[in-house]
């Protein structure tokens, strides 16, 4: 009996030891985040950098909506009153509005968003239970009382099993400037969550849950599109006075500010508004735990489900970096209330989506265990957001690379700001950036298809997430590795003053490009975005011949002379070439280094124009490395791989030693 | 054959050292044969031919790691699937210095080539043993993960963090088991080695000290899970402080010591174990 409390009395020393370096490796007492280097530019020239333009302080209000709400909880329904205040701001008489009313997307398996047999939406997932919106009535405020919705269209334009986008036709004409105020009754019954909307158990998620109006451009056209599954959204700015009426046990999270808060039987009253917006969404939830504190002036909250404060924690400490770093790239966050909901894991497709003063992130309650920086990541993208989307209100349907391409840039360079190179994972002896795994998908998939293109044109999800999302990422990457990050970054901070509560194009982009960055850049950005424009530099062969002095037979005044080699010596003993290649209709400068056999290094650069740039050299010794792009500016480049030649024989000690190492690990748990 | 525990310290000593020595350097070799065909294919892949070599690949940020996951994908995962084949032939491999280890554990004073004429006598027997272990860990295993999935399903709509630990734990549980039935798996390798008996009787011999002392079983094997872990876990905490990203043959001379010294210690906790397993069996 005594071996046994000794073989115990061990074994539990050694456990609580074990539990000390498992604490020591994952709470906290990793290595500092290394910041990258801060690479001068391959290419000084281009435009001096203009100053920040001043940013508007409001946007031109077209559409507004009032609306009162009430959700039962118990049936997932809300009833609802709206009305709207739209100003005709295009140059021409309107005689119908186009509604869109995306709710419908889930009301049954052949609608455009759930019809694929593949799956639906980013998610992948089919709806469980169906949701839908039904407008009891449309008329306008004043008028003779008639119910214009009698005279809607029936179904989407060209697609009889889709209700997600309908042309209702006005009695009388809207003129320029003139002004119209229309009320609304409807119903919603919401779907048990599909993507991003809808209902997990008590929890309850409303985005695009009303009828709403499609955007309308200045020429008198409305942006209408039905809800496809890769496509988001599109709307005019506005104001919204939204009025809640939900049972007392909900906590309710919503964009823009609570101005009011009543309660009775049993039941609350909130009054949510907010300004120079585009859409509104909100959430309610018995269990949802909430933190708030003011960060850069912003009051913001927090939304997470019960014992998963370490998640909340993580999220405001990513917004307490981000927030202030976005204010000073791209202008100051205009509103007074951000708001962060983490849904619970039943729900886990209402995560990782933007709403104008609301973001939705994600994950499970470990998320924050280990050396990943994965809640960081979805909170600091959806975050970036609220400038490349809802400040910078482009067309996503569209155009979606100008808002989630542009925000993959932000984040990646946000958290790379904040945690250098193990941006998205450190520990292990490893460092993950967001850079490189832009890269990865980037590269992957890079030549399948257009990165400018609409959302419903892409072959498949993934292909948009690795064109749109990655690959922008990678192309605005590319061109802070040749024009410096400063300077990128600068070009994106007068992009997001100039054009913020606008709708800009990827032509104001280009243009403001151009402006900063030179005509170059914005070349090689329009065929990067644009024609599928791909580079890959590559080497192959090192020669090096010996340099003689003059030899054979010379005929002189003083008569014939036989000369021999002498042996080479000197600091040009040896001529050394080597061919650099670039394949693909993108040219970007490129250094080139060259190690010579003594040890010392040569570098060059190449402007990047032409096919082939033949690299010679005279040195002491012979030339027995290339490397083209050492500093990872190219990160276009489509194969890194052949980016090198040598004549020396590779060895890999440290890959061995690890190998070796996690094998005898292997052996050793599984082994007899 | 002899059968006579070592009874100096001095020899003991000698003993559990030659048979620590002679597992590590068996899992060395062992080892170098799994990993082979991964080493073989990133070579192949070209990303270790430039002028930085493989360091590019400890670069911080990880774009040629990375790259090299995503070029060299479709060579890698032939490689992995050797690798696994060769890892399951080690396994197996494995039993032979296993029973050497036992061997010198328990016989004194025989020549090396008796011991291993002994050993690869036993190869059959301990490879029925092993076979019956892996059947049942596999049970225990597909039984505690169809909990875990029943206790998902019935608690849902609960709290998460709670039903997330809940279901780790039936998983560990059933884990715990898989480590229990080893500690009788090597209880019947012992009773073999001592008693020369087949597979059956040494597995019958194993289960009736178990049932006899327990706890003995029990908790004799724990020193030896807790300490293994936490030489590798050390030699984990110390690498991750290492900059292998560098040329530097000091970081990596650092770290391979490290890595050796976790394996060689967890290795002697492990032939610690076997000794008592040992005295266990032959005190019934």
């Amino acid at each position: 009996m005594r071996r046994v409390s000794r073989d115990l009395l061990a074994g539990l020393g050694l456990s609580l030891l074990c539990g000390l370096v498992v604490r020591a490796l994952w709470l906290g007492t990793l290595p500092a985040p290394v910041p990258p280097p801060t690479l001068a530019a391959l290419s000084a020239g281009g435009p001096t950098q203009t100053p920040f333009p001043v940013p508007a302080a409001s946007a031109a209000r077209v559409a507004s909506y009032d609306i009162v709400a009430k959700l039962d909880p118990k049936t997932h329904r809300v009833s609802a009153r709206e009305t709207i205040h739209f100003v005709n701001r295009s140059s021409v008489a309107l005689r119908e509005l186009w509604f869109h009313l995306y709710l419908n997307a889930f009301k049954n398996d052949r609608t455009l968003f759930l019809r694929s047999p593949f799956g639906a939406g980013r998610s992948g997932d089919k709806a469980r239970e169906y949701g839908f919106v039904d407008v009891k009535k449309l008329s306008v405020v004043g008028g003779d009382g008639r119910d214009l919705w009698a005279d809607r269209d029936r179904h989407s334009p060209d697609d009889p099993d889709d209700e997600t986008d309908l042309r209702v036709p006005l009695p009388i004409a809207l003129e320029p400037q003139a002004t119209l105020e229309l009320e609304l009754e409807f119903e919603d019954q919401l779907p048990e969550i599909v993507e991003r909307t809808g209902f997990a158990g008590s929890f309850h998620f409303l985005g695009q849950w009303f009828p709403k109006l499609a955007r309308l451009e200045p020429n008198g056209e409305f942006s209408h599109f039905a809800f496809h599954a890769q496509s988001e959204f599109y709307a005019d700015f506005g104001n919204y006075d939204v009025s809640l009426e939900l049972p007392d046990a909900f906590r309710v999270g919503a964009s823009g500010a609570l101005v009011s808060e009543t309660h009775d039987h049993g039941q609350q009253h909130l009054r949510y508004r907010v300004e120079n917006v585009h859409d509104f969404a909100w959430t309610a939830w018995d269990a949802f735990q909430t933190r708030s504190e003011v960060i850069a002036g912003t009051r913001v909250t927090v939304l997470y489900p019960p014992h998963q404060q370490r998640n909340a924690e993580a999220e405001l400490s990513s917004v307490r970096f981000a927030l202030p770093h976005f204010n000073r790239l791209y202008g100051p966050y205009p509103y007074p209330t951000l708001t962060l909901v983490h849904p619970p894991d039943a729900a886990e497709n209402a995560g990782g989506m933007e709403y104008p003063t609301l973001i939705t992130t994600g994950g499970p309650w470990y998320s924050t265990f280990g050396g990943g920086h994965f809640i960081d990541v979805v909170t600091t993208h959806e975050l970036g957001h609220q400038w490349f989307y809802g400040l910078l209100a482009s067309n996503e349907h569209a155009a979606p690379f100008l808002d989630e391409g542009f925000n993959s840039y932000a984040e990646a360079e946000s958290l790379e700001a904040q945690y250098g190179a193990g941006s998205v994972y450190r520990g292990l002896g490893l460092s993950v950036s967001s850079t490189a795994l832009n890269r990865l998908f980037s590269a992957a998939r890079g030549a399948d298809e257009t990165v400018g293109q609409g959302a419903a044109d892409f072959a498949s999800f993934r292909n948009l997430g690795a064109l749109v999302y990655s690959r922008t990422a990678v192309i605005l990457a590319t061109l802070s590795g040749v024009y410096g990050r400063e300077r990128v970054n600068h070009a994106l901070g007068v992009y997001a003053r100039k054009f913020r509560f606008e709708h800009p194009t990827a032509n104001d982009f280009l243009g403001v490009m151009q402006a900063e960055l030179g005509d170059d850049a914005q070349r090689q950005l329009a065929l990067a975005l644009f024609t599928r424009g791909s580079v890959d530099y590559l080497v192959r062969d090192i020669s090096n011949a010996p340099v003689h002095s003059s030899a054979g037979v010379f005929d002189s005044p003083s008569g014939r002379e036989h000369k021999k080699p002498d042996p080479p010596q000197g600091t040009a003993a040896y001529a050394s070439r080597v061919v650099v290649y670039r394949h693909g209709s993108l040219e970007f400068p490129v250094a080139i280094q060259l190690r010579f056999e003594d040890g010392s290094e040569q570098r060059r650069n190449w402007d990047g124009h032409g096919a082939t740039f033949k690299v010679d050299s005279t040195s002491p010794s012979k030339l027995v490395s290339v490397y083209v792009d050492p500093d990872e500016r190219i990160l276009l480049d489509d194969d890194r791989s052949n980016n090198w030649v040598t004549t020396q024989s590779p060895s890999s000690p440290r890959n061995l030693e690890r190998g070796l190492h996690f094998a005898q690990v292997l052996l050793g748990a599984l082994g007899p | 054959m002899t059968t006579r525990t070592p009874t100096s310290i001095t020899t003991r000593l000698t003993t559990t050292t030659a048979a620590s020595m002679l597992l590590w350097m068996s899992r060395t070799v062992l080892g170098l044969l799994v990993v082979y065909p991964l080493l073989a294919a990133l070579q192949a892949s070209g990303m270790l031919n430039g002028p930085e070599g493989e360091s590019v690949l400890f670069r911080p940020g990880s774009v040629l790691l990375l790259e090299l996951l995503r070029v060299g994908a479709p060579a890698l995962t032939v490689a992995a699937k050797l690798s696994l084949l060769l890892l399951a032939g080690a396994l197996v491999m494995e039993l032979v210095p296993l029973a050497l280890a036992l061997d010198l554990l328990w016989v004194q004073g025989d020549s090396f080539g008796a011991r291993v004429a002994r050993s690869l006598g036993f190869f059959g027997r301990f490879l029925k043993l092993g076979g019956v272990a892996l059947l049942t860990q596999a049970a225990l295993l597909l039984a505690s993960s169809l909990l875990s999935g029943a206790l998902k399903a019935a608690l849902g709509k609960g709290d998460e963090r709670w039903l997330g630990l809940a279901q780790n734990g039936v998983m560990l549980l059933g884990l715990l088991g898989c480590v229990y039935f080893g500690a009788v798996l090597d209880m019947a390798r012992a009773a073999v080695v001592q008693r020369d008996l087949t597979a059956k009787d040494g597995l019958y011999r194993a289960l009736s000290c178990l049932r006899a002392r327990p706890l003995a079983v029990f908790f004799g094997m724990y020193p030896s899970l807790a300490g293994s872990a936490l030489a590798y876990l050390a030699a984990l905490w110390f690498t991750a402080r290492l900059d292998l990203s560098g040329a530097s043959h000091l970081a990596l001379a650092w770290a391979f010591g490290a890595n050796q010294a976790a394996a060689l210690f967890a290795i002697a906790w492990r032939v610690r174990w076997l000794g008592r397993a040992l005295e266990l069996s032959a005190e019934g």
